[in-house]
């Protein structure tokens, strides 16, 4: 027996040994293919297989089921670490049907980790399979394909019983790959299980995976502008986020920031600087100082960054929260020069104004602003048409959003 | 006749009553019928008797009895037209009324089988020849559904109505030879078991006590099993006797091979007519009624052969059910339509039934002139087109496939008015000879034919512009219909991708090839069908079905009208059937069938078979009648192309063939044939690995005009055209001063040719560019947006085009679309920088951003100064900002706005147009003493609403408004 087919006996050994002595810890490095670095096991025996190794002598002793996942396991360990993961994709999904197969007849959740690393490595895989059918020009369907096996493992996992803790996990990575296909829609009838479900209890499940739920929903939250709902389960992930983790932390950050600014809330600029977040600065300084043409300047700016996160728009519609500075900054200029008169504002002071910020608006644009700002309760006040004046409310003329909503 | 007859039916009939009866099919009915007569009790004496006589006559005797029937039929038919008719004329002509109140209501057949009950009904309070007659014309009620009835209804009908009779006969005939055909390949056997046990037992349920053994038919083995058994004896004797007479077919040798079946049965049928009486050529109705007539009519001559073909149509039925009915009905409506003589048989039955006796009598001679000309091998070609349409209609459609064939049933009575339902129908519909031959072609395409074939026959039908090209057409169908089955291609060839043969000018050079071709055709179309047919039952199992329901509609006796019509049809058909299978036809036949298929028949006749049963021997009999067709040669060529599909079969000749029949006969299946076919020979391929471009349609033809039809099978190449043309056909519709409709229709078709023939390229981007700006003029969104996504695909690989116009409009709708902003998003960061710079999509992303913000000044600004066609879809807008714009005016403005500055704000043509918009929608207006008209803002925001559409239409689509589709010019 060479030194390649010792390693891969022994491979074969630790395998079915925790396999069949339901040994999750001990298994689990076994599965994680695309582990870096990999665990010893896998990393000998990964440098030991070659393409035409018959290893079928070895899988005699065990039953079809384990013979089978082992058989597709080492295949696609093989072709991982030979650099064709298009290959191993299929061949790590062959082995995963036969585990979870399996995983659906254990009473207990014993295999719940090794679960989880599937449910990892299968997306992981994907991606780079993806990555590859790309590059040679051909359909990138892996990830879709790794999303409905995924759907297959909540399936079994969405019982009474011990499993249905997984539940979750599987969910996040779920969603990992729908954002990712930009298939978010996917994501609902998951939601929906996960929120409804009797046999769900939200709180029982691993906090890990409950913040990264809260996470996925609050980005979805944020698309659908449900501002008060995104800040909601955002703020939850943040909070209850390992501390430790700033990638994740800067994850939240990034869309708790603009959600929070839509309500009125403005960050320290400390806290975007811990956080790497720089392209909010501009929109923040635009939010003080009502300054729109700074606000536009950090849209085109960072129009990419905030197109592919998604909050462009979001950020868009801090405009017309600029535009009541501005108004604000006006009003309170009259009133240091003549309180009296100065909850009237004169068009062609504001059209000057506008001038200033090198913004090109005539007379009609900035009435039909003015007119938008009282309409969304951003001034209160009314326009009187005739002499091109707003009149504002001698009391609290600019309200604070206060964490509501624009318009509510 | 009779005298052999079944003993079963002397045994339960009287001698009288058998002997009339003898004719029938009748003498299944004649048995029934006596225990009808008899009483329920009787009835059920009579059904146990059968089946214990037919058990132990063993379907020899059985069928002896049957022939004797058959042969009687004519007689019958005289004697009943004589001694039935006479007597009967007061039975008949309740039958007919029967027939009419049946008629009148829904379903022909339900009410034909009502109408039988009836007939039963009063066939037991008649004298036994009454009763005959009443069977006889139960059976000709059955006849409408199925060949027995024709049979049965010959000799009535004969009397009443030379129509009916013709059409029924046809009808009849055209099931027996199909079902002769069918049945002595591979039907007949198990089907027979099936069908005629069933059947046989529903009869006499419906007659009697029968409703129990109906139950046990379907629910019950075991008493079924009795029936089953007499029942199948009696019809492995048929099928012997048929067998042989397939063999003695080869007689006929004109037909050859697709006639084979029909021809053995035809030349019973002739032999049986001719003694009965050598009547000339039927007059009035066409050669193709006379062909179904003699087809039919010889079965029911030779009551041996009636026996089979109504047996084996039950048989059939069961199987075939869904195929064949409908098919088969259509044709026979259409042959009785073409006939003259049908109508007036229709009118006959209308006026008087009672009168019928005398007609009957010069209708059965038509009849059997008809046979006949059967008996020479063009008639018996036309025969066996009659028989396979017949087929479809009698049996199936009244039991199985009730619903398919109520429909063609109605529609055809709803033609001919309201007499027989079923009967008019089958007579009104087609027109001529010439219409006889296409429905028959027609038929038999969408009978036993693969989807993909009937669909490649359709097509060629579909380019045909006139009856001539209609004929050569057929003609060329049938020639290489029959070449692909001689081949044993016709279920592995791929016919989507097979091009279509071209047609010449004019058709009338086909003519002449005509008869045999096409009978062979024919016939062999007829096989296929039956094939195609029993698989389909095989899987989809209707017959298994069917008892259950059977069983608890008959339970409940003959109380259960329609349940029990439906049933009792078939009953009492079958029981003709297996009553009338006479002795003379059997002997021979059967042992010549003997001979042939010897083995198997016999055995499985007797024992209760099983599916797998039936199925082996059903393919064994197909394959022996296909291989019957086929020289030694061909044989072997056959059988060594069949090894491909079916190494594990055991090689009867032919019987490979009948299993890929069977494989074709699930629709998915058949689907799958031609290229599992083509691939089977090579190692398997992956389907990822397959060359599906060898699959890529290339168009032939040239017209540059084409109305758009959605496609429902594989595109023929012969109606798609290529690029060049295509091209033509897009300056045609870019030049053509025609409205939206024809030129969104030419497009379509444009596009679709485009998409069969995998064209992808700048032209193909020209003409879905085309089509979305002139849907977009037109607002016709949905098809906008079919053109803008496709577009989206094609600039996605990188086709050049206006790319930037069409962004631009993506952008201008996703704003509108998307119900989250996600896609919005999405959208605008697929938009590179360089498609930024561009005015078109610059001045989208400026309207998305006004519309986002609210910004009604800067939106109506934009509009104004939109490029292209993006006012077409700001128009989409408008409205809403409009209304947007005044509830947010309204709010913010106090107190007064004047209507002037809105118009011009919210881009109104002018001030009185805005005020009669702003009325609509609830807005005060003042007036001022300077006559300006003021906005009360204050009073507006209280009383804004949005009305509803003035051009609101019910389905929601102004532009699919009545109006504009009768107007629409193609």
């Amino acid at each position: 027996m060479s030194e390649a087919q010792r390693s891969v006996a022994e491979f074969i050994r630790r395998f079915s040994d925790a396999y069949i002595l339901q040994d999750g810890p001990f298994l689990t490095p076994l599965i994680a293919v695309s582990s870096c670095p990999p665990s010893p096991a896998l990393f000998s025996v990964a440098n030991s297989l070659s393409p035409n190794q018959d290893w079928g002598r070895f899988l005699k002793p065990f039953d079809a089921q384990l013979g089978e996942i082992v058989n597709h396991h080492l295949r696609a360990i093989q072709f991982f670490y030979s650099g064709r993961y298009a290959d191993a994709y299929s061949a790590f999904e062959k082995s995963a049907n036969v585990f979870l197969q399996e995983f659906r007849n254990w009473e207990t959740a014993w295999a719940l980790q090794p679960l989880y690393t599937i449910a990892y490595e299968i997306r992981v895989l994907a991606e780079k399979a993806d990555q590859e059918l790309a590059s040679h020009g051909k359909n990138p369907e892996k990830l879709k394909g790794a999303g409905s096996f995924l759907m297959k493992v909540f399936g079994a996992l969405a019982t009474k019983g011990p499993k249905r803790v997984g539940a979750l996990h599987v969910t996040c990575q779920l969603f990992k790959i729908y954002f990712k296909l930009g298939t978010v829609h996917l994501c609902r009838s998951v939601i929906r299980s996960i929120e409804t479900a009797r046999i769900f209890d939200f709180e029982e499940f691993p906090l890990r995976d409950k913040v990264t739920y809260m996470y996925y929903t609050g980005r979805l939250e944020v698309y659908n502008e449900n501002f008060l709902a995104a800040d909601q389960k955002l703020t939850y992930a943040l909070t209850h986020c390992n501390p430790k983790r700033t990638s994740n932390i800067r994850m939240i950050v990034k869309y708790l920031v603009p959600v929070k600014l839509s309500l009125g809330i403005l960050p320290k600029e400390s806290l975007l600087e811990r956080c790497n977040l720089p392209e909010y600065l501009n929109a923040v300084q635009a939010l003080k100082r009502g300054d729109i043409r700074l606000l536009r300047r950090a849209l085109s700016e960072h129009e990419d960054r905030f197109l592919k996160s998604g909050v462009y728009l979001v950020i868009e519609k801090l405009e017309l929260q600029v535009y009541q500075r501005m108004m604000k900054k006006i009003y309170m200029l009259q009133k240091l020069k003549d309180p009296a008169k100065a909850h009237q504002v004169k068009m062609e002071v504001v059209v000057k104004a506008s001038r200033w910020l090198e913004m090109d608006m005539d007379i009609d644009e900035v009435e039909c602003i003015m007119a938008i700002l009282i309409y969304k309760n951003l001034m209160k006040g009314y326009f009187a048409h005739k002499s091109k004046v707003v009149v504002l409310s001698k009391q609290d003329p600019f309200p604070k959003l206060n964490g509501k909503p624009v318009g509510d | 006749m009779d005298l052999e007859s079944n003993s079963v039916e002397k045994q339960q009939t009287e001698g009288g009553g058998q002997e009339h009866h003898p004719s029938m099919y009748p003498s299944a009915m004649p048995g029934h019928q006596p225990g009808i007569l008899a009483a329920r009790p009787a009835t059920v004496e009579w059904n146990y008797p059968r089946a214990n006589a037919s058990s132990l006559e063993n379907g020899i005797p059985s069928i002896s009895g049957y022939h004797d029937d058959q042969r009687t039929k004519d007689p019958a038919a005289f004697q009943d037209g004589k001694s039935a008719l006479s007597s009967t004329g007061a039975s008949t002509t309740h039958d007919y009324s029967a027939y009419i109140n049946n008629q009148n209501p829904a379903d022909p057949y339900s009410h034909a089988y009502q109408s039988q009950y009836y007939n039963y009904q009063h066939s037991t309070t008649d004298s036994s020849h009454q009763q005959v007659g009443i069977v006889q014309d139960t059976g000709a009620t059955y006849q409408p559904l199925s060949s027995f009835q024709n049979a049965s209804s010959y000799p009535q009908t004969n009397y009443s109505s030379t129509y009916y009779n013709p059409g029924d006969y046809q009808t009849t005939a055209g099931y027996q030879p199909q079902a002769a055909g069918y049945q002595s390949s591979d039907y007949t056997q198990q089907t027979n078991a099936w069908n005629n046990g069933n059947y046989a037992s529903h009869q006499y349920s419906a007659y009697s006590v029968p409703d129990a053994n109906a139950a046990q038919y379907s629910s019950s083995p075991a008493v079924d099993a009795t029936h089953y058994q007499q029942q199948y004896g009696q019809w492995p004797g048929y099928y012997n006797q048929t067998a042989p007479d397939v063999m003695c077919a080869p007689g006929t040798e004109h037909m050859a091979r697709s006639s084979v079946s029909g021809g053995s049965s035809l030349p019973d049928l002739n032999q049986g007519y001719p003694a009965k009486s050598n009547q000339p050529p039927p007059p009035g109705t066409t050669s193709w009624r006379q062909d179904p007539p003699a087809s039919s009519s010889p079965y029911f001559q030779g009551k041996d052969v009636a026996g089979f073909s109504q047996t084996n149509d039950w048989q059939n039925r069961p199987l075939v059910f869904g195929n064949t009915p409908r098919a088969q009905a259509p044709p026979h409506f259409q042959q009785t339509l073409g006939s003259p003589t049908f109508v007036s048989v229709d009118e006959q039955r209308k006026t008087g039934y009672a009168k019928s006796p005398k007609m009957p009598f010069t209708p059965p001679g038509q009849v059997r002139p008809n046979f006949r000309p059967a008996l020479n091998p063009l008639p018996t070609l036309e025969g066996l087109r009659g028989s396979k349409f017949q087929i479809p209609t009698n049996p199936r459609i009244a039991t199985n496939l009730a619903f398919s064939v109520s429909k063609t049933d109605k529609e055809s009575a709803e033609k001919d008015a309201s007499i027989a339902p079923a009967y008019i129908n089958v007579s009104v519909p087609s027109s001529t000879g010439e219409g006889t031959s296409h429905d028959s072609s027609q038929s038999l395409a969408k009978g036993a034919f693969p989807p993909s074939l009937r669909a490649y026959v359709e097509r060629s039908f579909a380019r045909c512009k006139d009856d001539a090209q209609r004929l050569s057409n057929q003609n060329i169908l049938k020639e290489i219909i029959t070449k692909a089955t001689a081949d044993g291609t016709l279920f592995t060839q791929d016919w989507d991708t097979e091009p279509l043969f071209t047609l010449p000018a004019t058709s009338a050079d086909n003519v002449s090839k005509g008869p045999q071709i096409s009978f062979s055709l024919l016939s062999l179309n007829k096989l296929k069908r039956s094939p195609s047919r029993r698989a389909k039952s095989r899987w989809e199992p209707v017959v298994e079905e069917k008892p259950p329901v059977l069983t608890t509609n008959l339970n409940p006796v003959a109380s259960d009208s329609t349940i029990l019509n439906r049933f009792t049809p078939k009953t009492v058909a079958e029981a003709k059937f297996a009553m009338p299978p006479s002795s003379t036809f059997r002997s021979p036949r059967k042992q010549a069938k003997k001979t042939r298929f010897s083995d198997p028949y016999p055995v499985q006749n007797g024992g209760v078979s099983s599916d797998s049963d039936k199925d082996q021997e059903l393919t064994k009999l197909l394959s022996g009648a296909i291989s019957m067709v086929d020289s030694p040669e061909e044989r072997r060529k056959r059988e060594h192309r069949s090894k491909r599909f079916e190494k594990s079969q055991e090689g009867k000749a032919g019987g490979h063939k009948n299993k890929a029949f069977r494989a074709g006969g699930g629709r998915n299946k058949k689907s799958k044939i031609p290229f599992t076919a083509k691939f089977d020979d090579a190692p398997r391929l992956a389907v990822e690995d397959m060359d599906w471009d060898s699959f890529t349609v290339r168009g032939t033809c040239q017209e540059i005009e084409k109305r758009y039809l959605r496609l429902t099978s594989a595109p023929d190449p012969s109606t798609v055209r290529p690029e060049g043309v295509l091209e033509k056909a897009l300056a045609l519709v870019q030049s053509t001063p025609k409205n939206y409709l024809y030129k969104c229709d030419q497009l379509k078709s444009i596009r679709q040719d485009l998409t069969v023939q995998r064209i992808r390229n700048e032209f193909t981007v020209k003409v879905y560019e085309t089509h979305a700006r002139l849907a977009l003029e037109a607002g016709d969104l949905p098809e906008f947006n079919q053109c803008q996504s496709q577009l989206k695909t094609l600039y996605g690989e990188g086709i050049n085009g206006c790319h930037f116009e069409f962004a631009a409009y993506n952008l201008l709708c996703v704003i509108r679309h998307s119900s989250t902003n996600r896609e919005l998003v999405a959208s605008m960061a697929r938009l590179t920088p360089v498609a930024k710079r561009d005015e078109a999509v610059k001045h989208a992303l400026q309207v998305r951003a006004a519309v986002t913000a609210g910004n009604y000044v800067l939106f109506f600004r934009l509009y104004k100064k939109a490029p292209n066609l993006s006012p077409c879809l700001m128009d989409l807008y408008v409205e809403k900002m409009r209304f947007e714009a005044i509830k947010c005016m309204s709010k913010s403005y106090r107190p007064t706005v004047p209507v002037s500055f809105v118009s011009q704000i919210l881009g109104f043509s002018d001030g009185e147009d805005c005020a009669d918009w702003l009325r609509a929608h609830g807005a005060a207006i003042t007036a001022h003493a300077d006559g300006n008209l003021l906005v009360d803002s204050k009073a507006t925001a209280a009383g804004l609403y949005m009305p509803e559409p003035d051009d609101a239409v019910p389905h929601g689509d102004s532009n699919l408004a009545v109006d504009d589709f009768f107007t629409a010019k193609f």
